[in-house]
């Protein structure tokens, strides 16, 4: 008879066309045929969400905590897809694990942050971390993450990811269990006797010089240094056209660094408006601040991914890896288009030395390690398990 | 670099300010201050509670809070650790405060004041919301609440405005006009004045700025000192109204006071005082911006010139060769040395020395386009980069700068005339890297030096190895002089009219242990240039002094001449020198000739000009050398002390001196004649040239036909036969 490993993790991904075959194909790559105390889903808006969620519970058993969400595209050891599944389980005596939903209020947003950092009460692991999957349409991204830190304060780690429909911008869901909820927060905190790494790194740099966001409302920007934001940033870009065609075929995503003590807090705007001049994202940027474009060439990106991988495992106090959960932002994606993707996986599978791992290309990217601040753009965020 | 935390106040700004509840203001506050210096944790402890804990998790340390708004330092936190903690003071009378914990590092002056100043825009914003809610049951509750909201909407404006300034690098007394212009348009239009305190023991106040009052109005310095000294915002009230003065720190210090003057008493102007209070903070702002971009500047920018330093130069170079697409668009650097600088700084001093480095660095900005780089690599030595230019407009660009040089510049009351010496190095690999591309225009600089002053030369590969010797032809001087390896050869000048010895030239020999014999024509200019020449004239001059004292003993008539470098002149103890070594020497002063070519007396004509006439009141004579050569203005012979006239050799070079040749020489004789001045012809080496001038009247003669230069145990005997054969003759 096989052992049962003291901790264990493991990853799978699946293309196939039918949801719920999609859903137990890769579960069962991951599970391997152990028993998996939590399993993460995430898959492309794309599929038949119950009939995937099915398709996982099949394989994961009955007792298995299931959460995910819809990606701008997945990834894992076998590659990235994009309208595919990407999965990671974990499961021995080792973990333990705890989740929590909770909708987010329009009027507020942060308590869905603090609701679901309750999965925390009564974890007494050594080792502990909250991992959050939210909604990344709803525009209070800050305030989710917020809300979590000012209830779990500096004590315990934070990672996760915002969900996203693909390119679509309109709905994206998030799996608690069998249910697939949207607007959302789902929270899973997770207790190890054994280390936990997180990485968080870009490769972005600022494009001189600065501008003042002189008009600014919640993610919207009305005015860059007095002057229509739309206009700003095609002239900044070189571009004519409309503010469709910058963002579908000149730069899907514009990053904009907010100036901090340590760099930069990165925001991506991804829409515009060409009657008021107007371009957004999905993150507030506030009225006053100084900002600048910010640039990334396809080294730079794959140097990040290595130094978030390498950080992450620094933290594991010399033990191996037993898997990686990567949080890895939608905008890196689009600087790395042509092949890029797939120097990204190398670099991941060599950086976590043949290690497992599993994510997905997310709208915003959560961490918080050190200081308070926790939400990230244009950023891979890893999660290293030993 | 632009510092991080200016701006980051008026992002706080608005956030605090779209607050309509004190609680909601209080979360808003201790979020993002706790956010923007990245600490850990957050809180505000207001009239003795603590509100709005960020980052503690479920159990908050009130009592630990407490003490850390009342002075303590460390903040520790079970499940977290000890952390550094700052707690920055809200304003008005309570000691409330915002408080902030980090782990990592302690917090440093700049975010302290950064702390600060989100703290007072807290306590202005919690004050206004307070005012704001107490109001809302009066009668003019609706007017009241829009004039308020109004306000906070202007000040916000107002704050961006100044914010916008700062960020853009607008002049600093743009930005402090900004902040006088808004305090007092949104104080009503009252008298706004900014006054900063002067260095010095005094600390005297002057007006940096001011807005909306009349000019003779009083500056309010008695309010702005009592602010200052307390610390704090001071409101009081003054024969036609109130006068409200609020402090101003540059990185902790006071700095000056923000002072305003409105009509009315003093208990209607407490949120006159908040708003004043956040001008001051901008204002605080800008000047600690323009500090550290000062700071920045000094580290890179040379301040004498103003010009980018050799470090940036650097750093600039390698971005625009890495920037670079191929070698078709080359990028080419200058190295630019100016002659002669050296005589300007030793002679004029350093204040006239520093005056002409800012004004040749005007003159090589004049001669590049915007877009090009000027740069003052260190001493006398300039570079530029040169965007896209080929090898031929580099060149142009090089004349261009020797033209710009070799105009005079007029520095303390002087006219001064330099000239500049320029390599050029053009990129041709794809892959250059900065520091050997501007050493190889400094080789091609060096190699133009070489050719004479003022010539611009593009870097050949040829001219390293010949670099490379000149450097280690310098290590070698400095043994040479250290180890005796020089020596000196006396030539006899002759009377022609006699033949009889009337003194003797020193000049200076050098057989070099490794290169053989070096001539001084190849030395010479190498010992000026590394400024190895003083102390080799000052050896050539004790020796020789010594020599020619004791062959006096036999010879009591012989004169010594001794050459006499432009570098030496200009040093300022040149004649102390001079007299020292005929001290020592026991040779009296009138036994002695300093011979300086005429190049030398032309290009500087002010320089060592008191020198020479110390020397001469002292009784030393002075000799043009080489004369005939140079400039054709004869006015210096009028204006300097000469004595002697030495021609040169061009003009008896042939074996046979046609009646051109003697025509010239005729006229400097003549010449020389009716100023009273003694002739020496160089370089007579056979009978013809001799009797041709002697037939002309020239007084003196030296030259192989006559005596050849000879050591120094050897002479004596040389001189012997010179007499007795002349005698016989």
């Amino acid at each position: 008879m096989q052992s049962i490993p003291h901790r264990w993790f493991g990853a799978g991904q699946s293309s196939a066309a039918d949801s719920a075959k999609a859903g137990a194909e890769a579960v069962a790559e991951a599970v391997g045929g152990r028993e998996p105390k939590a399993v993460l889903v995430f898959c492309s808006v794309a599929h038949d969400l119950r009939a995937l969620l099915a398709g996982v519970r099949a394989e994961a058993g009955p007792d298995a905590a299931v959460i995910g969400c819809t990606t701008m595209g997945e990834l894992g050891n076998s590659g990235m897809t994009t309208g595919g599944v990407s999965v990671a389980a974990l499961g021995g005596d080792g973990f333990t694990v705890h989740t929590r939903a909770a909708h987010i209020s329009e009027s507020d947003p942060r308590a869905s942050g603090a609701a679901v950092a309750e999965a925390l009460r009564g974890l007494h692991d050594d080792h502990k971390v909250l991992l959050l999957l939210c909604d990344g349409l709803t525009g209070h991204p800050h305030d989710i993450v917020r809300g979590a830190y000012s209830s779990v304060g500096a004590v315990v780690p934070l990672v996760g990811g915002f969900s996203a429909d693909d390119r679509k911008f309109e709905r994206t869901y998030q799996f608690y269990g069998d249910e697939v909820l949207t607007n959302s927060v789902v929270g899973l905190a997770l207790g190890s006797d054994g280390p936990i790494g997180i990485g968080i790194a870009h490769g972005w740099r600022r494009v001189e010089p600065p501008m003042i966001v002189t008009k600014s409302q919640g993610a919207h920007i009305y005015q860059l240094d007095d002057e229509p934001a739309l206009d700003v940033l095609l002239r900044r870009n070189n571009f004519v056209g409309t503010a469709e065609e910058f963002f579908d075929n000149g730069r899907q995503l514009q990053p904009l660094g907010l100036s901090r003590r340590n760099g930069e807090d990165i925001r991506v705007i991804h829409q515009g408006d060409d009657e008021e001049r107007t371009v957004w994202g999905t993150a507030d940027i506030p009225q006053g601040a100084l900002v600048w474009l910010m640039e990334a060439d396809r080294q730079a990106l794959l140097d990040g991914a290595t130094w978030s991988c390498t950080e992450a495992l620094a933290r594991l106090d010399g033990l191996a890896p037993l898997g990686v959960i990567a949080f890895d932002c939608a905008g890196r994606r689009a600087g790395l288009v042509e092949g890029g993707m797939d120097e990204e996986i190398t670099v991941l599978r060599q950086a976590l030395n043949g290690a497992p791992f599993a994510g997905f290309y997310t709208g915003g990217e959560i961490a918080r390690v050190r200081g308070a601040s926790g939400l990230h753009h244009l950023t891979l965020v890893t999660l290293a398990l030993a | 670099m632009i510092n991080w935390s200016t701006h980051l106040l008026t992002e706080f700004f608005t956030a605090v300010n779209a607050a309509e509840g004190e609680m909601v203001a209080i979360t808003n506050a201790v979020e993002r201050a706790t956010e923007m210096v990245e600490a850990e944790v957050g809180a505000v402890v207001r009239e003795g509670k603590v509100l709005g804990a960020y980052g503690f998790g479920p159990a908050v340390p009130e009592a630990r809070l407490l003490a850390v708004a009342a002075g303590e330092t460390l903040l520790d936190v079970i499940g977290i650790g000890e952390m550094y903690a700052v707690a920055s003071p809200l304003g008005g009378e309570q000691a409330d405060a915002l408080i902030v914990g980090r782990l990592d590092e302690p917090f440093g002056a700049e975010e302290r004041q950064m702390l600060q100043g989100m703290a007072q825009v807290l306590g202005l914003g919690l004050r206004s919301i307070r005012v704001l809610a107490a109001e809302r049951h009066l009668r003019a509750e609706k007017e009241r609440q829009a004039t308020s909201a109004q306000t906070g909407q202007r000040l916000v404006e107002s704050l961006l405005t100044i914010q916008r300034a700062i960020s853009a690098r607008r002049p600093l007394p743009e930005i402090l006009d900004a902040v006088t212009g808004g305090a007092s348009e949104l104080l009503g239009g009252a008298t706004v004045a900014l006054l900063l305190a002067e260095g010095g023991p005094d600390r005297r106040l002057t007006v940096a700025s001011t807005c909306g009052g009349e000019d003779g109005e009083p500056l309010h310095e008695a309010a702005a000192r009592a602010a200052m000294a307390s610390g704090s915002v001071l409101v009081r009230p003054d024969s036609t109204g109130t006068v409200i003065a609020t402090p101003v720190r540059v990185t902790g210090e006071m700095a000056g006071c923000l002072v305003a003057h409105l009509p009315g008493g003093t208990d209607q102007h407490s949120e006159e005082a908040d708003q004043l209070a956040a001008f001051a903070q901008q204002v605080s702002l800008a000047l600690t911006d323009a500090r550290t971009v000062e700071a920045v500047r000094e580290a890179h920018h040379d301040p004498v010139t103003g010009l980018p330093n050799r470090a940036l130069f650097l750093k600039i170079l390698n971005r625009v060769l890495a920037s670079r697409g191929t070698s078709i668009d080359p990028t080419s650097v200058l190295f630019i040395d100016l002659d002669r600088f050296k005589a300007v700084n030793d002679s004029l001093g350093h204040e006239a020395g520093d005056q002409l480095l800012a004004l040749v660095a005007r003159r090589l900005r004049g001669c590049v386009r915007a877009s090009d780089t000027t740069a003052r690599l260190g001493g006398d030595e300039f570079a530029a980069i040169l965007h896209d230019s080929p090898m031929e407009a580099a060149t142009l660009v090089g004349e261009r700068v020797v033209a710009a040089i070799k105009e005079p510049f007029r520095v303390a009351g002087r006219e001064i005339f330099i000239g500049a010496s320029v390599g050029v190095a053009i990129s041709r690999e794809e892959f250059e890297e900065s520091e050997a591309l501007l050493h190889n225009a400094d080789v091609a600089m060096y190699r133009a030096k070489k050719d004479g002053p003022n010539r611009v030369l593009v870097y050949e590969p040829y001219m390293h190895a010949e670099a490379l010797d000149h450097l280690s032809l310098r290590g070698d001087l400095q043994r040479a002089l250290r180890e005796g390896e020089f020596r000196l050869q006396y030539q006899p000048l002759i009377r022609l009219a006699d033949g009889a010895p009337a003194g003797v030239e020193a000049l200076i020999r050098w057989h070099s242990p490794t290169r053989g014999f070096v001539s001084p024509v190849d030395f010479i200019p190498i010992a000026e240039e590394f400024g190895l020449i003083v102390d080799i004239g000052q050896w050539v001059l004790e020796t020789s002094a010594q020599q020619v004292a004791r062959w006096r003993r036999e010879f009591p008539d012989l004169a010594l001449n001794v050459n006499v470098s432009g570098h030496q002149l200009m040093h300022p103890r040149f004649a102390d020198n001079v007299m020292r070594a005929l001290a020592i020497a026991g040779l009296p002063s009138s036994a002695v000739t300093l011979e300086l070519t005429e190049s030398v007396l032309m290009s500087e004509p002010d320089l060592g000009k008191a020198a020479l006439h110390t020397l001469r009141g002292l009784g030393v004579q002075l000799s043009i050398d080489d004369f005939g050569t140079g400039y054709s203005s004869l006015a210096y012979l009028r204006e300097l002390p000469v004595d002697e006239l030495k021609i040169d050799r061009a003009f008896i070079a042939r074996a046979e001196l046609t009646g051109e040749d003697l025509a010239l020489v005729r006229t400097i004789v003549e010449l020389a004649q009716i100023l009273g001045l003694r002739t020496v012809a160089e370089g007579i080496e056979n009978a013809a040239q001799l009797t041709a001038l002697r037939r002309l009247g020239c007084g003196y003669g030296q030259g192989y036909h006559l005596c050849r230069p000879t050591d120094a145990e050897e002479l004596p005997s040389r001189l012997l036969t010179q007499l007795v054969e002349n005698r016989a003759g």
